[in-house]
């Protein structure tokens, strides 16, 4: 049997087990995969990592339940353990590269990505201190303080959490450590994670891999840069004024939406709540496109979240009515209209586009 | 400051007059002769024609005769040539050329005739200033930058790596750092201009460096002249430094009150010596060097400290024992803070017959004061817990444990003793004026455990009454404190989470794993909460797991998935 | 931005014959509670001394366990001082607080030794054995 038939009936098998919620299965697939002689990066890489993602996206799809997503993950953080803390140890488990510090943002709680990239560098070589999700900063920084790693790679997986990153890179490199950013939250090849002054980007954890192997050079301490060093269009204050007012603008949005759509007043206090997360995410990733100042990150957001509501039966055109409503709320705030003209045309070209088709709900 | 102000004031523009302007009738000759500069007087070919009192002093002299004997520079000779070359009566700035190993200005006034007047100003001292004060320049900005990147680190390998590449680069062509000692061995590092840095620790005997010994017991410096570059040990000379030491430097670190080391600076033998100006910056240098070097290592063993003082407080790590899951997840109020007043504990019995005793719980206060005492409510009910069968007497006994005249810091906990059988998990719950636990159930309904009683180590006396609960395969048992409740936020960024939400997220994680549930608990309360103030928050999970592992479902009593750690 | 009105933190003290009232306004937490303490032994250590001291929570906004935590060493002092102690207007998040806690019972048992006077009128948890 060739490698990649292995691979991919391992994945089958793997998958089916860790969305029954069989840990004990999916523990006894790893650990004979090791033992019919895959390497444990492929597994790690190109079983366990395409497992997990494929919870992702069926969860998107509406084909699994949020239950069965949080039981799949945690079995897939089960076996990586089982995995890590096998009585052999497995192979080179020395750290003779030197140490690295591995960490997800403040506020991250997908560590499963992070997880994977301690593991493969550990596999490689290198003594790794995992830090788990959600690192704060002054434990991060503490941690770089006692243990002088040689890097520290930082991982985020949603793009809200990028100003907290930011603040992250820039702690980190003050105390002379150079920081290696990873993790969807850094937008394609990593154009946010330069934009944040992030000394290297890596795709994934092979990537993260060859940039430590490849040496990364000490930032320069003495350079103590400010925010608005890296992102001077935050003079502007706009991104300020739309987080301070989050709360606020969620309110007059949720009031002016229920003048459009008096049907919303009937809805239960659930789904009134629902509603209004979803206008707070929407003002979250708002806010983060006018911090790295992209529109990208706005329009993916509201495209990904069209389809999501479209899976389960919500008509995406709700979206275009919310940002109408912020934007007779954010007039006097040009960057950030901008970013919601984008946002509805993104919105409109979608649904009429061949590809998506209009749902029947889109017109009423 | 432009240089014509050092021009005198007798060089005025008139080119057919070297006359004061001030008294025009004086004699020429008299005015130029009687200056206090040099002053030469060169015709249109090169000839030296005339020269003044002080320019006679000045001039090295030949073997010719009258002014002839006097020799002109080289430099002074070109300088003529170029001006004499180019169309008469042009001005030009004034050249600079050695003589006597001093440095001169030589200022030209052309006449008609074709001859130069060329005065010659004395500006060695003005450049030995102005160097001076461009190295002092250059000094303080070297100072600025190496406090920055000193004070940039708290970790005291990295401190001093920038201490020896600093020094290297800036002050020595290589140079060593000596900490002091631990035990017998001295930890040195070494660094070269343009190379890596290398780090060694070994014993040494400092008093085989001249000054040495005494820089590490932070005595002053002893003066470079008086060290001898050929005796030095191998161990000072860093790997690929090449030819003899020519001097050396050796200056104490001077630290917080104890001395943080001792740098020793070295120059071959091709390179000019150490100046008395170098020492002093050196000295300097080493001043800053040593008080971020203290620093750092005042943070380490601070830390060290801490961390060992910790690692009491810190909530133990939970796992499966005898096929009951468990998960806990604390997150303290601060961000700086790895403790609180939050806590819990757990402690498997010693057979799998015997229950498992878990704790959660909650102190008045916040931060390491409260942390200290959920410290003492640990220690007293591991001490407690041959007494577990018992959660009145327990509670009844750490109460008086607790108790003291001084305050009336409280706190509030749950008991929970954990014991499997076949596939059931029979949990008996008492609360001490805590919050009750919940129970989600297969079917996600939600129920509150009902038990209450009154919090302990406030009150002299206390009562309970205790639950009884048996979760089936998928079912958990969820302890928390209040600050999952009670954390705030929201889309609209003023509400509490409180119970309802509580409840509602329970219900989506039947079936699901303690750890799922834990985080899944944690993670919404946190997303609640954004980037907002927290209190504590502390989640425990109990659950019987959906899937009992293979081989042993049929089993009586206890399975043997997880292990019993000791 | 604040979203909820943080009521400031206050105490009033009102003087009468034998009773100490004070009025808690505002958040009863980590930062304001020992202020509470003090007030309440400076006015017990006045003389004549109060046989009765009503804490009176009617613009009470939230409370911690700091606050509780305050409102137990008031009851120690009072109780040392022989006066009783009233827990008037209980907003819910207090009764929530003193229900979980099983300790408004002891907050409020009546001294031992004889106190004068009832109970005034309108009292909602307090009695006192005369």
């Amino acid at each position: 049997m060739t490698l990649p038939i292995q691979v991919s009936r391992l994945r089958e098998r793997l998958w089916r087990a860790v969305v029954d919620g069989d840990e004990y299965s999916a523990v006894r697939i790893a650990h004979g995969a090791l033992a019919e002689g895959i390497e444990e990066e492929t597994l790690l890489l190109d079983v366990i990592a395409r497992v997990q993602e494929k919870v992702g996206t069926e969860w998107a799809a509406d084909r699994i339940s949020v239950a069965q997503e949080h039981a799949a993950t945690a079995i897939n953080e089960r076996v990586v353990a089982a995995l890590a803390h096998r009585p052999d140890g497995g192979p080179y488990r020395q750290g003779h590269r030197g140490r690295v510090t591995v960490g997800c943002v403040d506020g991250e709680w997908h560590a499963f990505p992070a997880r994977l990239v301690a593991e493969i560098l550990r596999l490689r070589g290198w003594q790794v201190d995992y830090l788990g999700a959600q690192t704060p900063t002054p434990h991060l920084v503490a941690h770089l303080h006692r243990t002088n790693p040689r890097a520290v790679l930082l991982s985020g997986s949603i793009p809200t959490h990028l100003p907290t990153a930011h603040a992250a890179i820039t702690a980190c490199q003050a105390v002379g450590v150079p920081v290696l950013a990873g993790g969807r939250a850094f937008g394609p090849l990593g154009r946010y994670a330069f934009a944040l002054g992030a000394d290297r980007w890596a795709a994934d954890a092979r990537g993260a891999a060859a940039a430590l192997e490849a040496e990364l050079p000490h930032p320069d301490p003495a350079a103590v840069r400010h925010i608005v060093d890296d992102l001077p269009h935050l003079a502007d204050q706009e991104y300020t004024m739309v987080v301070q007012s989050r709360g606020t603008l969620v309110k007059q949005t949720l009031r002016d939406l229920e003048d459009r759509f008096p049907a919303l007043r009937e809805y239960s206090d659930e789904q009134r709540e629902r509603t209004a997360e979803d206008i707070a995410h929407i003002v979250d990733f708002l806010a983060t496109a006018l911090y790295v100042d992209d529109a990208e990150v706005f329009t993916g957001f509201l495209l990904w979240t069209a389809e999501i509501l479209e899976a389960r039966s919500v008509p995406a055109v709700s979206l275009v009515s919310g940002l109408d409503a912020l934007s007779d709320r954010l007039r006097d705030f040009p960057r950030t209209l901008n970013l919601l003209r984008e946002g509805t045309t993104a919105l409109l070209e979608r649904a009429h586009s061949p590809a998506h088709g209009p749902g029947p709900d889109l017109h009423v | 400051m432009g240089r014509a102000v050092c021009v005198p004031p007798l060089v005025c523009a008139s080119p057919s007059s070297f006359a004061d302007p001030r008294d025009a009738g004086v004699n020429v000759g008299a005015t130029w002769g009687d200056a206090p500069y040099p002053v030469l007087v060169i015709d249109r070919d090169g000839a030296l024609v005339g020269l003044n009192a002080a320019a006679r002093r000045l001039l090295p002299r030949g073997n010719g005769e009258g002014t002839r004997r006097h020799l002109v520079p080289s430099w002074l000779s070109a300088a003529h040539r170029r001006l004499t070359e180019r169309a008469a009566g042009t001005v030009t700035a004034p050249l600079t050329g050695e003589i006597d190993e001093r440095r001169y200005e030589a200022h030209a006034t052309p006449s008609e005739d074709g001859a130069v007047v060329w005065w010659l100003i004395d500006d060695t001292d003005r450049r030995v200033a102005e160097a001076a004060l461009y190295s002092s320049q250059e000094r303080v900005a070297v100072l600025s930058a190496v406090s920055s990147r000193l004070l940039s680190t708290l970790n005291v390998p990295r401190c001093a790596e920038a201490t020896v590449s600093m020094a290297a680069e800036h002050l020595a062509e290589a140079a060593v750092l000596v900490l002091p000692p631990q035990g017998r061995r001295h930890t040195l590092t070494h660094a070269r201009r343009g190379h890596p840095v290398q780090r060694v620790v070994r014993r040494i005997d400092p008093r085989t460096v001249q000054g040495l010994a005494e820089a590490l017991q932070g005595f002053p410096p002893v003066p470079a002249r008086w060290i001898d570059p050929d005796g030095l040990p191998d161990w000072v000379i860093p790997e690929g430094f090449t030819g003899p030491v020519g001097s050396v430097i050796v200056t104490p670190l001077p630290g917080h009150g104890v001395p943080a080391g001792a740098l020793i600076l070295l120059r071959s033998g091709t390179e000019r010596a150490f100046t008395e100006g170098e020492e002093v910056f050196a000295r300097l240098f080493a001043a800053r060097a040593g008080a971020a070097l203290s620093a750092a290592r005042l943070y380490t063993e601070q830390t060290a400290i801490t961390a060992t003082l910790m690692r009491e407080l810190l909530p133990p790590a939970l796992h499966t024992v005898d096929g009951v899951e468990y998960a806990g997840q604390y997150r303290p109020a601060g961000d700086e803070e790895r403790v609180g007043g939050d806590f819990y504990d757990f402690h498997p019995g010693s057979e799998s017959a015997q229950e498992t005793l878990v704790v959660l719980g909650d102190v008045a206060g916040k931060g390491l004061d409260a942390a200290v005492l959920t410290g003492k409510i640990r220690n007293t009910l591991h001490a407690l817990l041959p007494l577990a069968g018992n959660h009145d007497e327990v509670l009844r006994l750490l109460n008086g444990a607790l108790l003291t005249t001084q305050h009336t810091r409280f706190a509030t906990l749950v008991l929970a003793s954990v014991r499997r059988q076949d596939d059931r998990v029979h949990v008996r719950l008492t609360s001490a004026g805590h919050l009750p636990p919940l129970i989600v159930r297969r079917d996600g309904s939600v129920e509150e455990v009902p038990t209450r009683g009154t919090l302990v180590g406030a009150l002299p006396e206390i009562s309970s009454v205790g639950a009884e609960a048996v979760l089936g395969p998928g079912e958990t048992c969820l302890l928390y404190t209040d600050g999952i409740t009670e954390a705030r936020g929201g889309p609209l960024g003023d509400e509490m989470f409180g119970e309802r939400r509580l409840r509602r997220t329970l219900a989506e994680c039947a079936g699901l794993p303690a750890e799922a549930v834990v985080e899944r608990v944690q993670m919404l309360a946190a997303q609640w909460i954004g980037a907002g103030r927290h209190d504590d928050m502390a989640t425990v999970a109990v659950s019987a797991p959906a899937k009992v592992p293979p081989g042993s479902a049929d089993r009586e009593g206890a399975g043997e998935h997880g292990g019993r750690r000791k | 931005m604040t979203q909820h009105p943080a009521t400031e933190f206050s105490l009033t003290t009102v003087s009468a014959p034998s009773t100490l009232i004070v009025r808690v306004a505002g958040e009863l937490d980590y930062d304001t509670s020992d202020e509470l303490v003090d007030t309440v032994a400076a006015g017990l250590a006045r003389a004549p001394a109060p046989r009765h001291v009503r804490l009176d929570f009617a613009a009470l906004t939230w409370i911690d366990s700091m606050g509780l935590s305050a409102l137990l060493m008031v009851h120690r002092h009072t109780r040392a001082a022989g006066a009783a102690l009233y827990l008037d207007n209980r907003p819910d998040v207090l009764e929530r607080m003193l229900g979980h806690t099983n300790v408004l019972d002891h907050l409020t048992a009546p001294v031992t030794q004889d106190a004068p006077g009832p109970p005034k009128e309108g009292d909602v948890t307090g009695a006192v054995v005369s």
